[in-house]
Order: structure tokens, then sequence, then C-alpha cells
């Protein structure tokens, strides 16, 4: 990161939850719609804001159709966004094969309403400069970092 | 040749099923995929979407990409929450009898 973008951000510093409801597909995409309109709102160009929504968006997919419903964390920081997304289970059982392109245990629900390719993960480490990925059969923690500079407004 | 949506309209078999403010959106590229996350992937800024999938998820997908407008194939029964969703989006949505691999090959024969 080149130390000058971190001397006067121009955006706000915002943070906000979500709550993202087991198998609710008709709402899935609010979160990816409220970080779209938060970063346009602060003057983000729009390929930044599309990098953001679009891992925003898969991840969300992932909480719908993979969990028993989770949160999002999502945090605007001086030179990154960050998010969260915790979910309540069941978790992953292969994270290393869930990561892998095409590789998929969606329900025949997810893939009617076109999700469930396998390409949830691999869309959102293409996008994000840092995916983490932790599971147990507890819940999952998906995070992930987008950094204001290469592609943000302060560049 | 830079094909904009309105020929496409004037050129091939299809319905507009909605009142988007403008069809004079030009297309970037055709896309054809019934799996979203790989629109996600794969797709392009002002792409036309091609495809028999017709659920409100598919406008997400087509609003978060920017996409040109969305063609459903096979004639489907395109509900009117969908089409509501797609007026707010000011997203053209299209319907055709012809299946997928006839569109391209329709709009292929334009170019």
């Amino acid at each position: 990161m080149n130390p000058s973008l971190k001397k006067t951000p121009s955006h706000a510093r915002i943070h906000k939850e979500f709550i993202i409801e087991r198998n609710d597909i008709a709402n899935a995409g609010t979160v990816a719609s409220s970080t779209k309109r938060i970063l346009k709102n602060e003057g983000f160009p729009s390929h930044f804001i599309k990098r953001v929504t679009i891992g925003v968006y898969e991840a969300e997919i992932n909480v719908v159709i993979h969990s028993y419903g989770g949160k999002v964390i999502f945090d605007l920081n001086d030179d990154n966004v960050s998010l969260v997304f915790a979910d309540k289970g069941p978790g992953i059982e292969d994270i290393e094969l869930a990561k892998a392109a095409g590789f998929s245990t969606a329900s025949s629900y997810a893939i009617e309403n076109g999700f469930g390719a396998g390409m949830g993960l691999p869309n959102i480490e293409a996008v994000s400069d840092e995916m983490h990925l932790t599971s147990s059969n507890e819940g999952t923690t998906l995070s992930m970092r987008f950094d204001i500079g290469d592609d943000g407004i302060d560049s | 040749m830079v094909l904009t949506v309105k020929q496409l309209m004037e050129d091939i078999p299809l319905t507009l099923i909605n009142e988007p403010k403008t069809i004079s959106k030009t297309i970037n590229k055709l896309f054809a995929s019934d799996l979203l996350s790989h629109v996600i992937g794969y797709a392009e800024e002002n792409d036309i979407l091609i495809t028999v999938l017709n659920n409100i998820n598919v406008l997400g997908v087509a609003s978060l990409l920017e996409l040109s407008g969305v063609i459903f194939t096979h004639n489907p029964n395109v509900k009117p929450d969908i089409i509501k969703r797609a007026n707010k989006l000011d997203l053209p949505l299209f319907s055709t009898p012809l299946s997928t691999a006839e569109v391209i090959k329709k709009i292929a024969s334009l170019e």
C-alpha cells in the first residue's frame, strides 16, 4: 500500500451489520445492494464497487443456500473495505475442495435458482485482495478484504 | 458492427416484456448461461444475457454487472414481480420462442 493513500481518506468510516436468513433466496442480494449504495455514496469508482459487490453477492448466496443463516459485518476503513460473513453451520467438510472451481454441494433448490455451479469461492478469491475461510460444524466464517488504492478513489 | 438492444429487437423475434426507459444501450457481447455464478464470474458490463432461467436472482446479477438486457429463451412465463423489479432497474427483458442456440445463431448472422 502506498503510504500517501493513508493520509487523507476522502470517505467516511462506516460500520454496518446485516442478518441473512436461511433459504431466503428472494432477498439474496440485499447486502450486495446496500454495499453498492454505501460505496456509491462515498464516491468510489464503479470498477471498485463492482469488485466488492461481486464478492459480497457470492458470499451472501453461499450463506443463503448452504447455511442455517448468519450475519454480515461490513466495515469501510481508511484503506480497505472489509466484510465478514459468519453463519451458524453446518460447516464445510473440506475447505480446499470447496475452493476448487466447479466443486459444489448445492441442493436442487439452489440449482433451480441458478446457483450451485461451484464458482462462488473462486469468484470471491478472484475479485478480493484477501479471502480467508474457516469452518467447523458450528459454522463457517468467510472474510474478505478489498484494498482501496489499486483501483479505489484515493489512487 | 456495434449492436444496440433496439436493433436486436428489429432483427430477431424478441418481445420486450417490460417497460425500460431506454432500449438504445449498446451490447458489449452475448453471454449465454443458466448458472448465475458463471455469469457473475465471466459476464461483463453491457453484455446481453441469454438464459432459460427466469427468477428474481437473474435481475440481481444483471444489475450487479450492469448488463444491457436479458433474453429469456423458450418463451417462459415471467412472473409480474420480475417485470416490476426490471422496470425499477431500467433493465430491458425480452422473451423469445427460440432456443438459446437459435438466438445466438441469429444474432451472430447480423454481425
